[in-house]
C-alpha cells in the first residue's frame, strides 16, 4: 500500500479515529503512526476535527469512591515499577513502515519475518493462559535473563479492587517467589534481582495468582491461583 | 471547583503528571473525568463498565503522559482519545452489545449542544462541524455518529439501520470525504 498517497492515509486515519479499523489494521495503523509522521499528524487532525462530537456529551459525575481507587492503583503500579526502567528497543523498528505496508496488501509471511528479525534479543519464557481459556499474557526474557517483558495478548478483567501477580515456583521447592504484578494492558518491562534471575533459569513452572491490590501482603500468595504454566527452556 | 476545559491548563497538568506529580493528575481527573466518562457511557452502554474503563483511562494516561507532545489545545484531544482506544478494546473482546433501539438511532442523530462545547475555546469548532454535518444526506450523517459516538463497526451500523455492509461503507466512505472538504474549506 502506498502511503504517499495523501487521500489514502487519510482515510485509513479517519476510519482509525471513527474506530471503524478492525483489530489488526487498527494496531499496524498505530505502529505507522510510529513510524511516518504523515499518519501521525493525518490521525490528529480527525481527532480534532471530530472532538466536539466527544466533548458535545453532557458530562456524567463518576462514582465518589472512583478516585480513590484509582489513586490506589496507581501507587500500586508505582511500586510495582520501581525498578529502573529498561530502554526501549531501537534500530530494529525502522522495520516497521514497511512491515505495516506489506500487512496491508496481505504479505503475512513477510511480516512475521520483519517482527522476528526485529525482536532478536528476547526469547520466550511462557504463554500464560487460565484453564480452558485463551491466553492473556506472553513472558519474554532477555537474552541475558537480566530482565522480563510482560506482554498482554486480550484483554484483563478483573475486580478494581484486586491485582494479578506472577510467581516463579522454585524447582528446588520451597515457597514461590514473586516477580511482580501483571499489566492488564500493553507490556511491562522489568529488571530481575539476581536472586530472581536464577530461579527463573532453573524454574520449571510459573503462576499467577489473584492478589488484594498492590500485591500479596505477606510475600507468598494469598488469593488463589489461577494459572500454572511451564517455562520453555532455551535449547 | 473549576470545570473548564483550559486547553492550556489540561497541557500543563500532563506535563507535570509526565514529572510524576500526582497532584497534577487529582486536577485533571476533576476537570475531565465526567466528560471522559460520558464518552465511556455512551460507547459502553452501561455505567459500571465505563467507570472502570474511567479508572483504566485515567491510569493509562499517568502511565503516558511522558508522550504527551504538547501542541496548544491537543491535551483534551489526546485524553478523548485514549478514552476511545479503552472503549473500543473493550467493544472489541466481545462485550456482548444490543443492537439500537430506532429511538436511540433518532437520538444519535442529535448533536447535543449542551454541556462544555460551549466553552469559547471549543466553541468555533463544534459549531463548525455541526454546521458540516448538517450539510451531509441523514444516511452518511447517522453513520458517522453511530461509529463515533457508540463505537459501533461497519458491520453492526449495517445491522442497526437495517442496510446492507457494502452501502454502510461507501455511506462512510463518502460521508468522510465530505466533512474533511467541508471542515478545510
Amino acid at each position: 500500500m502506498n502511503y504517499n498517497r495523501p487521500e489514502l492515509l487519510d482515510r485509513l486515519a479517519a476510519e482509525y479515529v471513527l474506530g471503524l479499523l478492525r483489530h489488526r489494521a487498527r494496531a499496524r495503523f498505530e505502529r505507522l503512526c510510529a513510524e511516518l509522521p504523515a499518519a501521525l499528524t493525518a490521525r490528529q487532525r480527525w481527532e480534532e476535527r471530530l472532538l466536539p462530537l466527544s466533548l458535545a456529551l453532557a458530562p456524567v459525575a463518576p462514582d465518589a469512591n472512583r478516585w480513590p481507587q484509582i489513586e490506589r492503583a496507581i501507587a500500586a503500579l508505582n511500586g510495582a515499577s520501581a525498578a529502573p526502567r529498561v530502554a526501549p528497543r531501537s534500530g530494529a523498528r525502522r522495520w516497521w513502515p514497511v512491515a505495516a505496508a506489506a500487512a496491508l496488501v496481505g504479505a503475512a509471511l513477510l511480516v512475521g519475518k520483519l517482527t522476528y528479525w526485529s525482536e532478536p534479543a528476547w526469547e520466550p519464557v511462557a504463554v500464560l493462559a487460565p484453564a480452558n481459556a485463551a491466553p492473556l499474557w506472553r513472558l519474554e526474557r532477555s537474552a541475558d535473563g537480566a530482565q522480563i517483558t510482560i506482554r498482554t495478548l486480550g484483554p484483563i478483567t478483573l475486580n478494581a479492587t484486586k491485582s494479578y501477580e506472577l510467581w516463579i515456583l522454585p524447582s528446588a521447592g520451597g515457597n514461590p517467589v514473586s516477580l511482580g504484578l501483571m499489566p492488564r494492558y500493553g507490556k511491562l518491562e522489568r529488571r530481575l534481582t539476581p536472586a530472581q534471575r536464577s530461579l527463573l533459569a532453573a524454574a520449571r513452572q510459573i503462576a499467577v495468582s489473584v492478589e488484594p491490590l498492590g500485591g500479596s501482603p505477606t510475600g507468598v500468595p494469598t488469593g488463589p491461583v489461577v494459572i500454572v504454566a511451564s517455562v520453555m527452556r532455551a535449547t | 471547583m473549576a470545570t473548564a476545559l483550559d486547553g492550556n491548563e489540561l497541557d500543563e497538568l500532563l506535563e507535570r503528571c509526565a514529572r510524576r506529580d500526582a497532584e497534577a493528575l487529582r486536577a485533571l481527573y476533576a476537570r475531565t473525568a465526567p466528560q471522559l466518562l460520558a464518552i465511556l457511557v455512551r460507547m459502553l452502554g452501561t455505567r459500571t463498565a465505563a467507570e472502570d474503563a474511567l479508572q483504566d483511562v485515567f491510569i493509562r494516561i499517568w502511565q503516558q503522559a511522558g508522550q504527551f507532545a504538547r501542541v496548544k489545545g491537543r491535551a483534551m484531544a489526546w485524553m478523548v482519545a485514549i478514552a476511545r482506544n479503552r472503549a473500543i478494546d473493550l467493544q472489541r473482546a466481545g462485550r456482548p452489545s444490543v443492537l439500537l433501539e430506532a429511538a436511540e438511532l433518532a437520538g444519535a442523530e442529535q448533536m447535543r449542544v449542551e454541556g462544555p462545547a460551549e466553552h469559547a475555546e471549543f466553541g468555533a469548532a463544534h459549531e463548525a462541524l455541526r454546521r458540516c454535518l448538517e450539510i451531509l444526506g441523514t444516511a452518511q450523517r447517522q453513520c458517522l455518529l453511530l461509529a463515533y459516538q457508540r463505537g459501533l463497526t461497519h458491520e453492526r451500523i449495517a445491522l442497526s439501520i437495517g442496510q446492507p455492509l457494502g452501502t454502510v461503507k461507501s455511506w462512510v466512505r463518502r460521508g468522510l470525504q465530505s466533512l474533511r472538504a467541508c471542515m478545510e474549506s
